[in-house]
C-alpha cells in the first residue's frame, strides 16, 4: 500500500470512532492501522449503549470497520465505503 | 492514441482565435514526474484535475470564482498535481466571445491556472472524453484523473465544504490503491436526482445486469455521479472502449463490477447543479430513456456473440419497457 505523501508521516491526529451496539459483548475498531486485529483497539462501552475508541491516525484515508461480536460491521455514519484485501466491504475514514 | 482524441486535438489547434489557447498534448510533464523519475525511484502518483467548464456561461462568477480558486491552489502544487486542463466546448465560446466578463474570466482565471483544451462537443459526456483522453496522454500508468463538474453551486457555503473536500477523491485512488472512486452526494429520498435513481436507473440496471446493479449499489445510491476520480490503467480501458453518449458513470461502474476493479465511494456533500434544485418531469423522463438506451447498448455489446443472444434481448426489452412506464408513472406523482 502506498504511503500517504500529503503530509508528513509524523502529522497524527486523534479520531474518536463511535459504534452503536447496545446489546454487543465485545467492540473492536479494525483497519489497515492495525493490521485488522481485534485485539488491538478494543472500543469501550458508554452507558448510553455506545461504543467509543480514540486512536491516533496518520493523515490520509484509512479503511476500517467495527468487530461487533466477532462479525465485521460497517460504519453507517462513515464517509466513504470500499473493499479490504479479502474483498469485505469496509469503511473509509479521512484525516486532515 | 485515439483517432478521435487525435482529430480533436488537430481541430482544435487550427483555429486561431487570439482568446483561446490550444495545450499541446504530450509536451508538458508535470514537475513531480520528472523529478521522481530522475531520482530512480518508483514513479509517484501525479493527479490530474480534470475541469469541465459549464456549457451556458454564468451570469456572474459566484459559483466558477470559488471553483477557480480550487485549481488555482491545484495548479500551485506542483508536487502533487499535474497542471488542471479546463474542458470548454467551442459552442460556449462562440456564444460569448464578444462578452467581456467571459473573455476576461477566461483569459485571466481559468487559463491562468489551468490549460483549456478548446473542442467540439456533442454533449457534455464527450467534454469527459476530450477532457480525460487529453490527460492520459501526459499520464503515466501510477496516474490519477479526478474528473470536477463546473456547474454545480461552489459559491455556497456547502458548495464551498464540497470544494474543500473534493482532493478526497483522487487521495483515495492514490493511496488505498483504487481503481475508481465515485463521489456521492447525499440527498434525502424526495430529492429529484434520487427519485431518478431509485426507481429509474437503478429498476434498469436491476433488469438488464441485476448482479453488477446489486454491486453497484452496495459502493453507491447515485451510480450517474459526475464527481468521480479514475486510476490510469482502467481510465485508458474505458478510453478504448465505446463511449457512450450518456451516463457515462453507469457505464465506467458496469465495467469496472464486469473486470473486478478497486472501487470506493466518498460522500462530496450536499451540493446541486439544478437551478431551481429540482428536475422537471420532462427533464426525468429524458434522464430515464437515456439510461435505458445505453444499458440496452452495453447489454449488446456484451452478449451479441452468445448463442441465442436476442431471444433473452426481447425478453428484457420488454421488461424494461415496463421499467420505464412504471417509473414515468411513478415519477409523475413526486415532480413537478
Amino acid at each position: 500500500m502506498q504511503k500517504s505523501r500529503y503530509s508528513a508521516d509524523r502529522n497524527v491526529q486523534a479520531y474518536y470512532f463511535v459504534c452503536d451496539a447496545p446489546i454487543a459483548q465485545i467492540v473492536s475498531v479494525v483497519g489497515d492501522f492495525n493490521k485488522w486485529n481485534p485485539s488491538l483497539h478494543r472500543m469501550e462501552k458508554t452507558p448510553g449503549g455506545t461504543w467509543s475508541k480514540r486512536i491516533e491516525l496518520r493523515h490520509g484515508h484509512h479503511r476500517y470497520a467495527f468487530m461487533v461480536d466477532g462479525d465485521l460491521r460497517l460504519d453507517p455514519t462513515a464517509m466513504g465505503i470500499t473493499k479490504d484485501d479479502r474483498g469485505r466491504r469496509v469503511s473509509i475514514v479521512p484525516i486532515s | 492514441m485515439l483517432p478521435i482524441t487525435k482529430e480533436l486535438g488537430k481541430a482544435a489547434q487550427k483555429i486561431h482565435d487570439p482568446n483561446m489557447k490550444n495545450a499541446s498534448p504530450g509536451k508538458r510533464t508535470s514537475s513531480a514526474k520528472t523529478k521522481t523519475q530522475s531520482q530512480g525511484r518508483p514513479p509517484r502518483s501525479v493527479i490530474h484535475p480534470i475541469i469541465i467548464y459549464p456549457f451556458q456561461q454564468p451570469s456572474d462568477s459566484l459559483d466558477l470564482g470559488p471553483l477557480y480558486e480550487l485549481v488555482a491552489r491545484l495548479n500551485a502544487r506542483k508536487d502533487v498535481y499535474s497542471r488542471p486542463i479546463t474542458v470548454i466546448d467551442r459552442k460556449t465560446h462562440e456564444v460569448n466571445a464578444q462578452k467581456t466578463e467571459y473573455v476576461e474570466f477566461r483569459k485571466k482565471t481559468v487559463s491562468a491556472h489551468s490549460d483549456i483544451l478548446d473542442v467540439w462537443c456533442v454533449d457534455t459526456c464527450q467534454m469527459w472524453y476530450s477532457g480525460l483522453g487529453f490527460a492520459s496522454e501526459r499520464g503515466g500508468p501510477s496516474d490519477v484523473y479526478w474528473l470536477i463538474p463546473g456547474d454545480f453551486n461552489y459559491g455556497s457555503t456547502i458548495g464551498r465544504e464540497v470544494l474543500s473536500r473534493l482532493h478526497d477523491l483522487p487521495e483515495i485512488c492514490v493511496e488505498l490503491e483504487q481503481d475508481l472512486c465515485i463521489g456521492e452526494i447525499p440527498t434525502d429520498h424526495g430529492n429529484s436526482k434520487q427519485l431518478i435513481d431509485t426507481y429509474g436507473t437503478f429498476a434498469l440496471l436491476y433488469n438488464w445486469f441485476p448482479e453488477e446493479a446489486r454491486e453497484i449499489r452496495q459502493y453507491t445510491e447515485r451510480p450517474r455521479s459526475e464527481f468521480f476520480a479514475i486510476r490510469h490503467g482502467f481510465l485508458k480501458e474505458m478510453l478504448l472502449r465505446r463511449w457512450y453518449a450518456h451516463e457515462q458513470t453507469v457505464v465506467i461502474l458496469l465495467h469496472a463490477i464486469f473486470s473486478r476493479k478497486n472501487i470506493s465511494r466518498f460522500l462530496v456533500g450536499h451540493i446541486t447543479d439544478l437551478p431551481e434544485g429540482s428536475d422537471t418531469l420532462a427533464s426525468a423522463l429524458q434522464q430515464v430513456e437515456r439510461t435505458e438506451r445505453v444499458l440496452r447498448s452495453v447489454w449488446l455489446e456484451r452478449h451479441k456473440n452468445i448463442p441465442d443472444w436476442i431471444g433473452r434481448f426481447r425478453m428484457l426489452e420488454i421488461q424494461s419497457e415496463q421499467a420505464v412506464r412504471t417509473s414515468l408513472n411513478i415519477l409523475q406523482n413526486l415532480l413537478p
